[in-house]
């Protein structure tokens, strides 16, 4: 995983004050490194606009096939709807669910991948 | 109105006022009044998503705007369930992280800063006004259909505003959010089941959803429209191609060649801003619950449009052969088209179920109202009673006054917006918009996603972000639009594409406020102690605590359930 090889003790110390830092009065027996979680966001957010252009595409898409395609609009498909009322009444729902799944459960499985994993220096470091 | 009908409109309201005094807040902390305790699950927060999001703009104003314009009103349903998309990629599960009470509560401490916080108050406070006139107008409307009579002297349409604004006041200021969470959730379970069983007895009457759909297509499309002679029936002109008539199944009814993209935009990009939508994911107990809240989110909201689709297309379509030797669509139709479109499914539960059938679906017609109102009372609250009261007014307040002034603010805010829905006649401007209900509330959309969207979207992802730039975003946002949407309203545009860009403003204003963000960031010093808070923003450390701890809870519960069963 891209980024193990910055830890060291003084990261591990700056984190938990850090930690402390971002919820202070509640003390968590998890932290998170500053640099692990500048991996993850940058992670996170490669996936999120990733997602976001492909469902801009589609989306938009959609009724901007009515500009270029005359038979997205008059053509007859599914006992009578034209492509463009059957995606626009059903056909987009169903992209959006499974858009939400596949994006839902990879930031998902990143996150588990990327943070709270045994990483050497936490042990190693000097408790503050 | 018959007793059927009041007997079921009587055992929803009751419902939810015995779930918000059985599930009201114990004790008087302002944790449990506005955020409930933040364990609220996976699938009940998503119900009650659900419940707040599918307004009057969603149950009838959909149905509405297909059965008044055919695909091109279908727009409107996809922009409301797309709106969930962003929010899932780009801010549930970080602003449930860094959880706060609310959105200017969120913004305030990301970025340090008191005016920030104080300027989202105002900002929030309009799209909840803007949000909840509508809300109020669809009771109205439902109330006239359904009672047809007044109390006390006052028009049917105003009793329906004020008896509604009034039941679902006194359930917010009972309940808070726990009350109100389960509320809302059953809520959307009731209109999902309406609408399923509405589909249900189309469908198994025969109504053939394609077939319709081409039928309707082969027909110019026709609203009645209120001229000196009266009401008569007019062919929309086809904005997509002038010389040909507008049909139901065709784009070009309502939108030229870029209205519609203005409109999933504005939809789209206005549901990350909405203030009682995003308050929900502060109520997850971890940012991933938060994510997985907003995946079945989508699923239901799917679901919901898809059939809501359904249903304007078969009210377009049944209608019309349905007037004969029924007097009461004689009075409210022109030549078989409804007079407002709103009544669409109104009538089919009418068609299908008799007065019972008309007493279910108004009833899901107010529950929309009461349970979207509900959120929108609870925004305001939160951000009035702990954004500005016990920041600002009296910082040294008590749990017990702060939550007091939480339900001070709940009333003061039906009471705006009943006073505003009372000055409207729909029936009036009806003619103007084909759903005046989801146009109205479009326009919250728009003023949430030039004016919050852009400010909440660079506070999660750009760490450069400062708090005299979301200020300056946030009002450039606000005044833009709500000038853009004036400017349109007054007529000011005959171009199609100026029009759509004036009445739906969202695709020009949002980009002004993203670019006045960055811009005064970049010319402001840039903010320090970042860290803390993008740990809180981005990692999981809370979640994992959370979910250990949820862990140890149920293998110290398991033993005693194992001597148990034995």
């Amino acid at each position: 995983m891209a980024g193990h090889d910055y830890g060291c003790a003084v990261d591990a110390n700056q984190a938990r004050r850090l930690n402390a830092d971002a919820w202070p009065g509640q003390p968590l027996d998890e932290f998170d490194t500053p640099a692990e979680v500048d991996a993850i966001f940058r992670t996170q957010r490669r996936i999120a606009v990733g997602y976001f252009c492909v469902f801009l595409v589609v989306t938009l898409g959609v009724p901007a096939l009515t500009l270029v395609l005359d038979w997205w609009s008059s053509g007859r498909i599914v006992g009578g709807m034209s492509p463009n009322f059957a995606m626009a009444a059903i056909g987009l729902y169903v992209f959006f669910l499974c858009l939400a799944v596949a994006a839902g459960s990879l930031a998902t499985a990143v996150e588990d991948r990327m943070l709270g994993g045994p990483v050497p220096y936490r042990e190693e470091g000097p408790q503050s | 109105m018959n007793s059927g009908d009041l007997t079921v409109l009587a055992v929803v309201v009751g419902v939810s006022v015995v779930l918000a005094v059985g599930l009201r807040p114990r004790g008087t902390s302002t944790l449990d009044f506005y955020l409930a305790g933040q364990r609220i699950g996976i699938l009940t927060n998503a119900c009650a998503i659900c419940g707040d999001y599918f307004s009057a703009a969603s149950f009838l104003g959909v149905a509405a705007a297909v059965y008044a314009s055919g695909l091109d009103g279908v727009w409107y349903a996809t922009g409301f369930a797309a709106g969930f998309v962003p929010v899932l990629l780009f801010v549930a599960a970080p602003l449930r992280r860094f959880g706060e009470f609310s959105i200017p509560d969120f913004l305030g401490r990301r970025l340090q800063s008191e005016p920030v916080r104080l300027c989202a108050v105002v900002v929030v406070e309009l799209v909840i006004l803007s949000y909840l006139v509508p809300q109020a107008v669809g009771s109205g409307i439902t109330w006239q259909l359904l009672v047809g009579g007044g109390l006390g002297g006052l028009s049917p349409y105003a009793t329906g505003v004020i008896v509604s604004t009034a039941a679902i006041t006194a359930i917010v200021a009972l309940g808070g959010m726990r009350g109100t969470t389960w509320t809302q959730a059953v809520q959307f379970l009731f209109l999902l089941a309406t609408l399923l069983w509405l589909t249900a007895i189309a469908l198994g009457s025969g109504f053939s959803y394609p077939g319709a759909v081409a039928r309707l297509g082969e027909e110019p499309l026709r609203n009645p429209v209120q001229t000196d002679e009266g009401w008569v029936l007019r062919a929309e002109p086809n904005a997509l191609h002038p010389d040909e008539p507008a049909r139901f199944s065709q784009p070009g009814s309502r939108y030229g060649r870029f209205g519609q993209f203005a409109l999933v935009v504005t939809l789209m990009l206005g549901t990350t801003g909405l203030p009682h939508v995003m308050n929900r994911f502060f109520t997850s107990p971890s940012g991933r619950a938060a994510r997985m809240t907003t995946v079945w989110v989508l699923g239901f909201a799917g679901l919901f449009y898809a059939l809501a689709v359904l249903l304007g297309t078969a009210a377009r379509a049944l209608i019309p052969g349905a007037v004969a030797g029924r007097p009461w669509l004689a009075a409210i139709t022109v030549d078989g088209v409804l007079r407002v479109p709103e009544h669409a499914l109104l009538v089919l539960g009418r068609l299908y179920g008799g007065s019972g059938g008309l007493g279910v679906i108004a009833s899901g017609a107010l529950v929309a109202v009461m349970s979207t109102i509900a959120g929108l009372l609870l925004a305001a609250a939160a951000s009035w009673g702990h954004d500005v009261y016990e920041r600002h007014v009296n910082p040294g307040a008590t749990q017990r006054q702060a939550v007091l002034a939480g339900r001070v603010a709940v009333v003061v805010a039906a009471a705006a917006s009943a006073a505003m829905a009372l000055g409207l006649s729909p029936e009036t401007v009806s003619s103007r918009f084909p759903s005046i209900v989801a146009q109205m509330v479009t326009w919250a959309f728009a003023l949430a996603g030039s004016a919050l969207t852009p400010v909440l979207l660079l506070t999660v992802w750009w760490r450069r972000t400062t708090a005299p730039a979301a200020v300056a975003g946030m009002v450039v946002g606000a005044v833009s639009s709500v000038a853009l949407l004036a400017v349109g309203l007054a007529g000011g545009a005959q171009d199609e594409v100026a029009r759509g860009l004036l009445v739906t403003p969202t695709l020009l204003a949002a980009p002004l406020g993203l670019l006045t963000t960055v811009v005064v960031s970049r010319l402001t010093a840039p903010p320090t102690d970042v860290d803390a808070a993008w740990i809180k923003l981005h990692g999981t450390a809370a979640d994992r605590h959370a979910e250990r701890l949820a862990r140890l809870t149920i293998r110290g519960v398991a033993p005693d359930a194992a001597e148990v069963s034995r």
